[in-house]
This record gives structure tokens, C-alpha cells and sequence, in this order.
């Protein structure tokens, strides 16, 4: 209603949805210890986040604790001044709490390394810096606890952070080799096994300022760039995986495609697109035909197929299916032969291969458009080729009806050969 | 499979059978059983042997005869696809009808495997073929669905013209035994590939007198006018002028995706001058 009412829609329009709401609302009952008023502001909707536990809500405290809140004096453990403040103390039974204040203990402070003037002769000069400048770095250090902004800030002639810090650094490490009694007592100390590294520093922070520094549309070309590489090894991939497979395909090698290109692997997920590397998954068939010991070249011929396309989609192999039949060639052979077979099957990846390839080219040309407008056209007997091969073949276009498909199918002159259909192939 | 407890005696007493001279195929397969235990039992490896077959039907309408129940005869086989006999290495054939015949399940002994029946309805039939057993000891199920009236609305039944439905197929024995191979290596009804190198068989096995073959091949069969002829030569030429069209256009596709890359090169490079 309040809904409704803020939305200004009138009150009857929708009667079945507020049936429906109804005893939806009573199902979500109010949950104890949250006030009705509070309840309402949720609109009904269960909370996202679990909500307090409402036992904990209502639970008293326990009967023989009496507790009140007194404004009581404190001193700070942490102070050298003894200073007294006051502040609101709960008091339990009429006892306040002893001990330290409780924020003392956040109080930390930095033991900065002391070193006598016989030990910076002995272990200290360097010749960038000066005694003094030491001693005031120093000082500085303990002053403000290590900030090296601040102690930068209030440096008296013009050092960097990076040389401050180097400076300290060194010096304490040197000292504190120094008084080691042995090298292995002091060889775990922060200090010795990760000592300060000025020049990483430094270009450590001037990474950071640039890529803090970039503007909005330094970013997004950098993204571009990001994406635009990716598209590039994802392209290369695939013809170079089809490449692979003609090769092993011919060679009868096994073994060689699969790991072949781990270097141009770009991300998993481009694996689907990929035309598969038939000659592993044969070879696993082959190997799963054996055990049966008999079986039929048909059924053979069927579980190859089936593993040549089990990588592509249904509707791959639907529009392969398609063209076989306007190539005029039978889905399943009639004489299924060792040759037959074979060649049967060999056609199929080619026409996944083509498919594949056509993928590709679709793919550039969208992406292409953009950039070179219309220079395509430009290139000469591009375009009457493009358009040539969706229409002829069926492979990558738009959903054309059937009846369209054999028409232009048959309309090819080089398919013109073939006479029939042969409707018998649906029959196997 | 009755014999094999006595021929496995046999096989005890007389160690070396690699070349004997059979009467027939019965003597025969009772030894190479045997032989299979011993030496010739060897797996040839990367060898396959296969047997192109024939199954189907052919059926002829009753025409004035046909009675509600019995309005086709039929028949249903399996052949070599050049009308070979089969019986070097099907045993044995059951044919799987209808649960409304008398005895649906039939068991052809001996080649040609072939049932004949009156009926009106269409089925499908399981053909179970049972090998030698030096051959294989699975079998193996065909199945085939009994077509008994014209598949063209237009063809009016005939009871001249019969109703054939035939597939060719071809069984395969991958990793055959040697006893197999060095059995039916020169069989006309057997495709037996070059052998690896190194392979050598024992001599073959000289083939039986012409009469005793004949029995069981189907050259001779009073159907066989009806039998389809099946030429790879045929498929073979249909499939090469496909990818003959498929590669040309996988071609044209290169030399498109190299021309829009060169394109693409080049205005990428100019993009990122500027």
C-alpha cells in the first residue's frame, strides 16, 4: 500500500498481485527484539545481513551486578609528566577497574641506534655524508619516530627520502654488525637479511606515480592495447593449431599437436573455439574401438565423427551436417570402406576447419570496420568473394530458410554435379 | 563351442598344428581352436581384418494371394558384398523377429544367413552373428528394420517389382589373431591388409575344392538380380570433388584473413603513430 501510494498508482489497478502479496508478507513475521517501526523500514524484505541474534537483544544483565558509570581521575603510563585526566569509568559492584589505562600500551616508540664518535670513525664515514648531517638525521630520527617524510621535510640541506632512508639504514646495520660478537648472531635481524635497496626504491615509486599519475584516457588506450594483443594470440591460435593438426593429420603423428603451442596459449576459455585436435581424440577411439574386439566400420565411422566434433557446438554440427547434403554428398557413406571412411571423415574437419576460418574472418572484419572504414572495399574482388562464400556454402551467415539454402545451393556451378540430394542419407 | 573341451585335449597330444590341410570348415575350426592356445594365439598388432557385408531385406507383395496376415514374403539376410561365403567366419546367425511369430528367434547354422517369412507388418529385426572362435568370441548385432512396402508414395505395389532395403557395412577385427589371418588370408570374402614389416604367416591354408565353397555363397541366389550394387569408386569420387570445393574455398579464406591482417597491420600501426 505505502509503495503504491508513493508511486501514486491508484489502489485497485493490480487486485491479484496485492492477494498475492499478502500472505506472502505474513510468511516473513516480524522477528523478536527488532521494534515494528524499525521492522517497517525493511519494506518486509528479509534482512540481507543475519541480524542480531534477538536473545541477545533482551538479555539482561546478570541480577547481582550492579553497574554505574563514574567520572573518575587516571593517569597515563605512557606519559612522563604524570599528567591527571578524568574520565567516564564503568564501575561494577561499586569496584573500578585497576591497572594501566588501557591505551597506554599503543603508545610504541622507536629504539634508534646511538653510536659513539671512535665508532662512526671506525665503521660509519662515508664520503656522502658528513658526520654532522648523520648526527642531524639521526636526532631527526628519533624525534619523529622514523616518519622519513616528516624528517625529510625538516632536513636541513636538500636529501631525499630514498637517501635518508638509505643512510639510516646502512648505518644501523653497520653498528649492529659491528657489535655482534659473531656474524650468525645478527644474520636474521630484519636489518641484515633484507637490507634497504635504494635504486628499487626509487623506481618502485616512480612506477607508481606514473601509473597514478596516468589520465583517464591513457588508461583506456592502455586497455585497448591490453585487449587488442589478446585478440591478436587468440587469433594466431587457432590457425595455428589448424595448421598443426594438417601437419600431424598427414604425417600420421600422433603426440605432436596438443602441448605444440603452450607459448601462444592466450586464456582457456578460447579452447572452445578452437578446431579440435582430432588426431588425440582418434587415437582414444581407435584405442576404445580395440577393445571391443569386433565391431562395425559405421559404428567406427560414428564414434570418429563424434569425436572430431565434440569440441563444436550442435549448431556446428548441425550447418556441417547441412552442407554435406547440398555438397551433394551422403551424411552417412553408403559404402562405408576403410577409404571411404577415411575420406569421409577428413571432409568433415575440413569443413570444421573452414567454419573456423570463417569465424575468423567475420570476426576481423567487425573488428576491422571500426578502425579503417570502409578501406575494405577499397581492396579489389573483396567484397564479390565475401559474399560469395556464406551464400554458396551456408557456412556462417545469417539463418537462411531451408528451401533457400538448396536453392542457392544447387544454383552453384560446381555443385551442380551432384544431381540428387539423396534423400536416401536420412534413411541411415 | 561344445568341442572345445576335447579339442583342448587334442591340442595336448599334438603340439605343432600351424599348417593343416582341413576337409572342411568344421575339422578345420575344431583345430585352429587349439592352435589359438598355442602359438598362432599371438595378437597381431596395428592389423585389421575386415568383412564387407550386406544386410537387409527384399520383399515381395502376395498381390491376389495376400491374406490379412500374410500380405509379403520376405527375406532377411546377410551376404558378402560380393556374394562371398561367409561361413569362414560367421558361425552361426540369429535372427531376432517379432514376439508374434512362432519361434521370433531363429538360428541360421550355415551360410548363406538368410530367413524367409510371411508377414504384414514392419519390425525391427537384431541380427546376431557368432564367429569362429579363433575369429572372435563376442558377437556381433546388426540391426535392420524390416521394410516391406515401397518407400515412394508413388510406386504402387507390385508383385514383380520387390521392396529391397540393403546396407553395406563391414566388420572390422582389429588386432586379429595369427590363426585368423594365416586362415583367411587369401578368402575372397576377406580384406586382409599388407602386413607390417617383420610380420611373417605361416603358409596359407590351401582353399577347399570349388564345389564345397559354393554351398554357402550367394552368387547363384535366386534374389541376387535384386541385389544392390554398391561401388566405392562411386563415393570415393563424390567425396574427393567435396573437398576438392571445400578446399578451395578454405584457400580463399587464407589468402581473405592474410589480406585483412596486412589491412589491419598496417592501420594499427598508423593508429598508434598518432
Amino acid at each position: 500500500m505505502d509503495a503504491k501510494d508513493i508511486l501514486g498508482l491508484p489502489k485497485n489497478s493490480f487486485p491479484a498481485l496485492e492477494k498475492k502479496s499478502r500472505p506472502h508478507k505474513e510468511s516473513h513475521r516480524k522477528p523478536d527484539g527488532i521494534s515494528r517501526e524499525v521492522y517497517a523500514l525493511t519494506g518486509g524484505l528479509p534482512p540481507l545481513m543475519p541480524s542480531l541474534d534477538s536473545s541477545q537483544l533482551k538479555k539482561k544483565p546478570p541480577s547481582h551486578e550492579k553497574i554505574t558509570w563514574q567520572w573518575l581521575p587516571f593517569t597515563n603510563s605512557a606519559r612522563k609528566d604524570n599528567l591527571q585526566l578524568y574520565h567516564w569509568v564503568r564501575v561494577v559492584n561499586g569496584v573500578p577497574p585497576t591497572g594501566d589505562y588501557s591505551f597506554a600500551k599503543y603508545n610504541k616508540s622507536v629504539d634508534v641506534v646511538k653510536y659513539t664518535d671512535e665508532e662512526y670513525d671506525k665503521y660509519l664515514t662515508d664520503p656522502m655524508w658528513t658526520k654532522e648531517e648523520t648526527n642531524q638525521l639521526f636526532d631527526l630520527c628519533e624525534r619523529f619516530d622514523l616518519r622519513f617524510i616528516v624528517i625529510a621535510d625538516r632536513f636541513p640541506s636538500s636529501r631525499t627520502i630514498e637517501e635518508l632512508k638509505d643512510r639510516y639504514y646502512s648505518v644501523s646495520r653497520a653498528i649492529l654488525i659491528a657489535r655482534a660478537s659473531s656474524s650468525g648472531d645478527v644474520a636474521t635481524h630484519p636489518l641484515v637479511k633484507e637490507p634497504y635497496n635504494v635504486t628499487q626504491e626509487i623506481e618502485r615509486k616512480r612506477a607508481l606515480s606514473m601509473v597514478l599519475s596516468q589520465t583517464r584516457q591513457q588508461e583506456r588506450r592502455d586497455e585497448e592495447v591490453v585487449v587488442e594483443a589478446k585478440r591478436i594470440a587468440e587469433l594466431r591460435m587457432p590457425a595455428k593449431a589448424v595448421e598443426e593438426s594438417q601437419l600431424a593429420a598427414s604425417n600420421a603423428v600422433p603426440e605432436v599437436t596438443g602441448r605444440a603451442v603452450p607459448g601462444e596459449t592466450a586464456s582457456p576459455s578460447n579452447n572452445a573455439q578452437l578446431p579440435p585436435f582430432t588426431l588425440p581424440d582418434n587415437a582414444s577411439t581407435i584405442a576404445s574401438l580395440r577393445i571391443l574386439r569386433v565391431y562395425l566400420r559405421t559404428y567406427a565411422l560414428d564414434q570418429m565423427v563424434q569425436a572430431t566434433t565434440s569440441s563444436a557446438g550442435p549448431r556446428t554440427v548441425k550447418r556441417i551436417e547441412q552442407t554435406l547434403l547440398d555438397l551433394g554428398v551422403n551424411l552417412k557413406p553408403r559404402v562405408p570402406t576403410k577409404a571411404v571412411c577415411a575420406e569421409h571423415l577428413e571432409l568433415r574437419k575440413e569443413m570444421l576447419t573452414l567454419l573456423n576460418l570463417q569465424k575468423q574472418v567475420q570476426y576481423k572484419e567487425a573488428e576491422g570496420s571500426p578502425f579503417c572504414d570502409g578501406s575494405y572495399n577499397e581492396a579489389p574482388g573483396t567484397p564479390k568473394d565475401w559474399t560469395f562464400i556464406p551464400d554458396s556454402m551456408n557456412f556462417g551467415g545469417e539463418r537462411v530458410s531451408k528451401k533457400d539454402q538448396k536453392r542457392k545451393g544447387h544454383g552453384h556451378p560446381s555443385s551442380a554435379g551432384h544431381k540428387r540430394p539423396r534423400k536416401k542419407a536420412s534413411e541411415f | 563351442m561344445s568341442n572345445s573341451s576335447s579339442s583342448k585335449k587334442h591340442g595336448q597330444d599334438q603340439p605343432e598344428l600351424s599348417g593343416p590341410t582341413p576337409k572342411s570348415h568344421r575339422a578345420k575350426m575344431g583345430k585352429s581352436e587349439d592352435t589359438d592356445k598355442k602359438n598362432l594365439g599371438k595378437k597381431l598388432k596395428d592389423v585389421e581384418i575386415s568383412i564387407p557385408i550386406v544386410y537387409g531385406n527384399i520383399a515381395f507383395w502376395l498381390g491376389k494371394k495376400a491374406s490379412e496376415y500374410q500380405s509379403h514374403k520376405w527375406t532377411v539376410y546377410v551376404r558378402g558384398a560380393s556374394n562371398e561365403d561367409l561361413g569362414a567366419i560367421v558361425k552361426r546367425a540369429v535372427f531376432q523377429l517379432h514376439s508374434s511369430f512362432n519361434n521370433p528367434t531363429r538360428v541360421v547354422e550355415s551360410p548363406p544367413f538368410e530367413l524367409s517369412e510371411a508377414g504384414w507388418g514392419e519390425f525391427e529385426i537384431v541380427i546376431t552373428l557368432y564367429f569362429h572362435s579363433d575369429v572372435c568370441d563376442k558377437p556381433l548385432n546388426l540391426y535392420h528394420h524390416l521394410k516391406l512396402y515401397p518407400e515412394d508414395e508413388n510406386s504402387s505395389m507390385s508383385t514383380k517389382k520387390p521392396v529391397v532395403v540393403e546396407f553395406y557395412d563391414e566388420i572390422v577385427f582389429p588386432d586379429p589373431s595369427e590363426a585368423f589371418l594365416s586362415r583367411v588370408q587369401n578368402h575372397p570374402a576377406v580384406n586382409v591388409p599388407r602386413l607390417p614389416p617383420g610380420v611373417t604367416l605361416p603358409p596359407p591354408i590351401p582353399v577347399e575344392d570349388a564345389s564345397k565353397r559354393r554351398k554357402g555363397d550367394t552368387k547363384d541366389h535366386p534374389l541376387s538380380q535384386w541385389f544392390t550394387n554398391f561401388s566405392e569408386a562411386d563415393e570415393l569420387l563424390q567425396l574427393a570433388a567435396a573437398r576438392q570445393q571445400v578446399q578451395a574455398h578454405i584457400a580463399k579464406l587464407r589468402r581473405q584473413i592474410s589480406l585483412i591482417d596486412g589491412q589491419h597491420h598496417q592501420h594499427f600501426k598508423s593508429s598508434s603513430d598518432q
